[in-house]
C-alpha cells in the first residue's frame, strides 16, 4: 500500500488541478539538489505532478500525459532517477536513493500503464519498515529486533522440547532437588562448630554430621552430573531438530532468495545461529533456573536463620550486580572487537593462502607479507587489549564480589559478640552468602546473553518461516508428459524491480525444435532460460509450456521435463556414476552407461583406471572441462527431458573435444524441444529459429539464413565472430 | 582523427580541456563538443575513481547524433582536470557529476541504538540528516584504508566516511561501538 498523501499536498493538487483523481501516489526521498527530503510524484487525473514537501509544497514538474511517451528509471550512483520522455528527449522527474529503488521499479510500471491508456495496476510494496515502530527490516525479514517479542521465541523455542517433555520434567525436578540439597552442608557447618568444635566434645554427632557432609555432596554431584548429561542430551537433540528443518527449508528457497543472501550468511544461520541455540538449550536457560532456584533458597534459610544479618548481608546485591554488569559490558566491547579483527585476519589468510600462485607469479610476496604484517599488528594490538582488560577485570571483580562476606564478617561478628548469634551461624552465612555469589554474577550478563541466543533463534525461525518454492507447488496442474511446446507472451522481467532485464519479450518454439538465443553478454539470453525453468517468475506477461502457463504448473513435475547443460558444468565430489545419475538416482547401470555412451563419455571413463567409480574431485576438478562437460550432458540424456537447454555448452574446450561434445549435443537434442545459447554462432546454425536479443529486447528473429541476409544485428555479429575465429587459427598455426 | 568517432582503440584518449566545450542546447537537452569536430548529445560524465579520486579522469561518454537514436554511449576520452573547463560548461559538469553521484558524506553521527546486533543511528551527511538502520554492519563496513570508510545500511545506501580522524569524538566513539 502507498504511503499516505500529505493533507499539504492534497490540497495544492486539488487547487492545481481541481477534481482530479490521484491515480498514482509515490513519496522520494531526496529533494532538489539531491538532499535529503521529501518530494512527492502524483498522477492527478492525466497529468503527472512531482512536489516537493515543505512548509509551502512547491509544484517542481506538471506534465500532461500525453506528451510523455514511456517512463524510464536511470539508475545512478547510490540512487536513481525516473525519467519521462517526451517528444525523445528525457525529462527528470524526481530522484530517490537505494532505499526506495524497488518502489519507483513499480510505479514506472503504473506510469507505463497510464501513458499506454491500460488500466493501472496496484501497487504491492515490498515491506521493509515494522508495522510497529518504523525500523528497517533486514532484506526478506520480517522480525524488528526492537519489537521482538522474546517470551514468544523463547515459548516457539520451547515448543520444540515438547516430545521430549518426560526429560525436561526430569532435568527440573534434579535442578530443584540438586539445589535444596546444596543448601544442606552450611547448617551441618553450623552444627560442627556450635556442637563439636566450640565445645570440644560429642564425637559421635562429628562422625554423623561429617557422613551428612559427604552424603550430600555426593547426592548433589550425581544429580548435577546426571542433570549435565540430561541437558546435554536436550540441547543437542532440539538443536538438531531445528538445523534438519533448516536445511530442509533452504533447500527449498527460491533462487530469488538465494540472490539476496550470500551464501556465507546462510551458512551461519546453520551453523553459528543454530549452535547459539543450543548453548542456549544446553546451558543457558537451565543456568538461569538453577541460579534463580539458588538465590531464592538461600534467602529463605539465611532469614529464617537471623532476619536482621540476613538483611545485612544481602544489602550489597544489587550493587555488586550493577557493577559486575558493567564491568562485563567493558570486558565484551574488547573481546568483540578482538574477535572482529580475528575474522578479518582469517579472510586476509584465506584470501592470500588461495591466491598463491598468482602471487609468485607476479612477484608480489613482499607486499603479501606487509599486508599481513598489518593485519597481524592490528590484531596483536586488539588481543593485548582484550586479554589485558580481562587480567585486570577478573581479579578485580573478585575482590568486588568478596567484599560482601567482609560485611559478614563485621556485623556477625559483633551479633556473635553480642551473643545474638552463634559463631556456627556466622561461618554458615559466610558460606551461604559465597553461595550465591556465582548465580548473581552469572544473571547480571544472561539478559544479554539471551537476548543474543533469541536473536539467533529468530533468524533460524526466520527462514522456516520464509515462503518456498514447495508451497507455491500445492494445488497446481501436474504434467505426466510434456511436448515441449513453449510460449513466451510479452514477458518483461528484471531481478531487481528497477532494472528490467527483458522488455516486452515474445516467440513461440515448436515441439522439438531448437531455439537459438543470440546476443552479447547481458542482453537477457540466461533470464529466457530462467524463466523458462521458472527459477523465477516473470513481472508481466506469461511463459507457456504446451498452452499452460508454467505458472500454473506442479513445478516439481514440470523440473522433471527439463534437462539443463550449463557452460559451468558443475559436478560434485562424489563418483563419475553418481554424477551423471544425479537427476534419475535409481537408475542402473546400464542406463547410466547408455547414457554416457550417447554423450561421447563413455569410452573415456572405461579408461579410468577406477571406471564409473573414478572419484571427480571436489567439483569435479579432477577431470579436464571437456570431460566434465560430457558428463552432464550424459546427466541430461538420462533425465531423457521433453525441453533441454545448453548454455555456451561448448566453451573452452579443444577443437577435437568440441567436436565430441557436438556430436553427443546433436544426439541429445533429438526429437526435444532446446534453448541452445552460444557465442559460438555456428553451434547455432542448425536452429529451426534464432532470436537475437539486444538490451532485453527481441531485435531480430528467424532462420540463419534468414537473418543473415538480413544484414542486421546477427550478420554484424557473425562477421565479427568469423574474424575472430580467422585470428584463433591464425594463432592455432 | 577525431571525426571518425570511437573506433576500438587500444590507447585512452585524453582531452584537452580548452577543446570540450558542454553547452545547453535549444532544445533543452546537455550537448558536448570536442573540438568543434564531433558534438554529443546528452552525454554521460563518469568519474573513473569516484572514490579515491573522483576529481580527474571524467570519462565523457555519449553518442553522435544520428537520426533519431539516441542510444548508450561509448567513451570519447577522459579529462583529467574538468575543472579547468570554462565556466559555463564547468557549471553543467559539476550539475551533471551531481545528479549521477548520490552518496552522502557522513559528517557526524548524532544518536546511536543499539537493538540486539541492529543499530539505529542517526547521520549528519553533507546531504541532510537521516535515521539509518544497520544491520550486519561489520559485513557492510569497507576499508579504503586506515582512514577512510564506506558504511552501507540496510537499505543498501552507502554513506562515505572520508576521513576518520575528522570526526569528532562523540561521532568516533559511536563508531568504535558498532565497527
Amino acid at each position: 500500500m502507498p504511503e499516505q498523501i500529505p493533507e499539504s499536498i492534497k490540497a495544492i493538487m486539488e487547487q492545481r488541478h481541481p477534481g482530479a483523481d490521484l491515480r498514482v501516489s509515490a513519496r522520494a526521498d531526496l529533494g532538489d539538489g539531491g538532499i535529503f527530503g521529501d518530494k512527492w510524484l502524483l498522477l492527478a487525473g492525466d497529468h503527472v505532478v512531482v512536489c516537493q514537501d515543505g512548509e509551502v509544497p512547491q509544484v517542481a514538474t506538471d506534465l500532461p500525459l500525453s506528451d510523455i511517451s514511456s517512463f524510464e528509471i536511470d539508475t545512478l550512483v547510490g540512487g536513481a532517477a525516473l525519467r519521462a520522455v517526451v517528444n525523445g528527449k528525457r525529462i527528470d522527474l524526481i530522484s530517490f536513493t537505494n532505499a526506495l529503488a524497488d518502489r519507483f521499479g513499480r510505479v514506472r510500471e503504473q506510469l507505463d500503464a497510464a501513458v499506454k491508456g491500460k488500466p493501472i495496476p496496484e501497487r504491492e510494496e515490498r515491506i521493509n519498515r515494522c508495522p510497529t515502530c518504523g525500523m528497517v527490516l533486514g532484506e526478506y525479514t520480517r522480525v524488528c529486533p526492537r519489537c521482538l517479542r522474546r517470551g514468544a521465541v523463547l515459548r516457539r523455542l520451547l515448543a520444540y522440547a515438547r516430545p521430549y517433555r518426560g526429560r525436561v520434567i526430569l532435568i527440573m525436578v534434579l535442578l530443584v532437588c540438586g539445589t535444596a540439597v546444596g543448601l544442606a552442608p552450611p547448617l551441618l557447618t553450623k552444627y560442627l562448630v556450635d556442637d563439636v568444635l566450640i565445645p570440644r566434645r560429642n564425637i559421635q554427632l562429628l562422625f554423623i554430621l561429617v557422613a551428612g557432609l559427604a552424603g550430600t555432596s555426593i547426592l548433589s554431584t550425581g544429580m548435577e552430573i546426571w542433570r549435565g548429561r540430561l541437558a546435554a542430551w536436550l540441547g543437542g537433540r532440539i538443536s538438531f531438530d531445528l538445523r534438519a528443518e533448516l536445511y530442509e527449508r533452504l533447500q527449498w528457497l527460491s533462487l530469488r532468495y538465494y540472490d539476496k543472501h550470500p551464501t556465507g550468511a546462510l551458512i551461519s544461520r546453520l551453523t553459528q545461529d543454530s549452535g547459539g541455540v543450543q548453548d542456549l538449550l544446553a546451558f543457558a536457560l537451565p543456568m538461569v533456573v538453577s541460579s534463580v532456584i539458588q538465590i531464592i533458597g538461600v534467602a529463605i534459610v539465611l532469614f529464617a536463620m537471623n532476619w536482621k544479618l540476613a538483611i545485612l548481608a544481602l544489602i550489597p546485591v544489587p550493587f555488586l550486580f550493577l557493577l559486575t554488569h558493567s564491568l562485563w559490558l567493558k570486558l565484551r566491547k574488547a573481546w568483540h572487537a578482538y574477535w572482529y579483527r580475528w575474522g578479518r585476519f582469517h579472510t586476509l589468510v584465506n584470501d592470500a593462502l588461495n591466491r598463491v600462485k598468482v602471487t609468485k607469479a607476479f612477484s608480489q610476496q613482499p607486499s603479501e607479507i606487509g599486508r599481513y604484517a598489518i593485519r597481524n599488528d592490528d590484531l596483536r594490538f586488539a588481543g593485548v587489549r582484550a586479554e589485558q582488560t580481562s587480567a585486570t577485570m577478573f581479579p578485580f571483580m573478585w575482590l568486588v564480589v568478596g567484599s560482601g562476606s567482609l560485611l559478614v564478617w563485621l556485623f556477625g561478628g559483633v551479633l556473635a559478640i553480642r551473643a545474638q548469634i552463634t559463631a556456627g551461624d556466622v561461618v554458615a552465612f559466610l558460606a551461604y552468602v559465597g553461595m550465591i555469589q556465582f548465580p548473581l554474577h552469572f544473571l547480571s550478563q544472561v539478559a544479554q546473553w539471551l537476548s543474543r541466543a533469541l536473536t539467533a533463534a529468530e533468524r533460524v525461525f526466520e527462514v522456516l518461516d520464509t515462503e518456498s518454492d514447495s508451497e507455491k507447488i500445492k494445488g497446481s496442474i501436474s504434467t505426466e508428459r510434456l511436448r515441449g511446446e513453449v510460449e513466451f507472451q510479452h514477458v518483461n522481467f528484471g531481478y531487481e524491480r528497477h532494472q528490467q532485464v527483458l522488455k516486452d519479450v515474445s516467440f513461440r518454439v515448436e515441439p522439438g525444435h531448437m531455439l537459438g538465443l543470440v546476443g552479447k553478454s547481458g542482453a537477457g539470453k540466461t533470464t529466457v532460460i530462467n524463466l523458462l525453468g521458472r527459477f523465477y517468475d516473470t513481472d508481466e506477461g506469461d511463459v507457456l509450456v504446451d498452452g499452460v502457463n508454467v505458472k500454473d504448473l506442479a513445478l516439481w513435475d514440470y523440473r522433471k521435463h527439463l534437462g539443463v547443460v550449463l557452460q559451468e558444468p558443475f559436478l560434485f565430489g562424489g563418483t563419475i556414476a553418481e554424477n551423471i545419475a544425479y537427476g534419475k538416482p535409481d537408475a542402473t547401470p546400464e542406463e547410466i552407461m547408455a547414457a554416457a555412451k550417447v554423450a561421447n563419455a563413455h569410452d573415456f571413463v572405461v579408461n579410468k583406471p577406477d571406471g564409473y567409480d573414478e572419484q571427480v574431485g571436489e567439483r569435479g576438478g579432477r577431470l579436464s572441462a571437456g570431460e566434465r562437460q560430457r558428463i552432464c550432458i550424459a546427466r541430461a540424456i538420462l533425465r531423457n527431458p521433453a525441453i533441454l537447454v545448453l548454455d555456451e555448452a561448448t566453451a573452452s574446450v579443444d577443437l577435437e573435444t568440441e567436436q565430441q561434445i557436438q556430436e553427443a549435443i546433436a544426439r541429445l537434442i533429438e526429437g526435444r524441444t532446446t534453448f541452445a545459447i552460444a557465442h559460438r554462432l555456428s553451434t547455432l546454425r542448425n536452429a529451426h529459429q534464432l532470436v537475437v536479443l539486444e538490451d532485453g529486447k527481441i531485435v531480430e528473429s528467424g532462420t540463419h539464413e534468414e537473418l543473415e541476409a538480413q544484414k542486421g544485428v546477427y550478420a554484424g555479429l557473425l562477421e565479427m565472430h568469423q574474424k575472430t575465429s580467422m585470428v584463433g587459427a591464425l594463432h592455432a598455426d | 582523427m577525431l571525426t571518425r568517432g570511437p573506433v576500438a582503440s587500444l590507447e585512452l584518449r585524453y582531452l584537452d580541456p580548452e577543446d570540450v566545450r558542454v553547452f545547453r542546447g535549444e532544445d533543452g537537452r546537455v550537448y558536448a563538443s570536442i573540438k568543434d569536430e564531433v558534438t554529443l548529445i546528452s552525454p554521460a560524465f563518469v568519474r573513473s575513481h569516484p572514490l579515491t579520486d573522483p576529481d580527474r579522469y571524467i570519462a565523457i561518454k555519449g553518442t553522435i547524433p544520428k537520426e533519431g537514436m539516441e542510444a548508450r554511449g561509448d567513451e570519447f576520452g577522459l579529462l583529467r582536470h574538468w575543472r579547468r573547463l570554462e565556466p559555463e560548461s564547468r557549471r553543467l559538469v559539476e550539475g551533471q557529476l551531481a545528479r549521477r553521484y548520490l552518496h552522502p558524506r557522513l559528517t557526524r553521527i548524532v544518536s546511536l541504538r543499539e537493538y540486539s546486533g541492529v543499530q539505529v543511528a542517526v547521520f549528519e551527511t553533507d546531504r541532510g540528516v537521516r535515521e539509518v538502520t544497520l544491520r550486519d554492519v561489520r559485513d557492510n563496513v569497507i576499508y579504503l584504508d586506515s582512514n577512510r570508510v564506506l558504511i552501507t545500511d540496510a537499505e543498501n545506501n552507502r554513506y562515505d566516511i572520508p576521513d576518520l580522524s575528522a570526526l569528532d569524538r562523540q561521532s568516533r566513539v559511536y563508531l568504535a561501538r558498532i565497527i
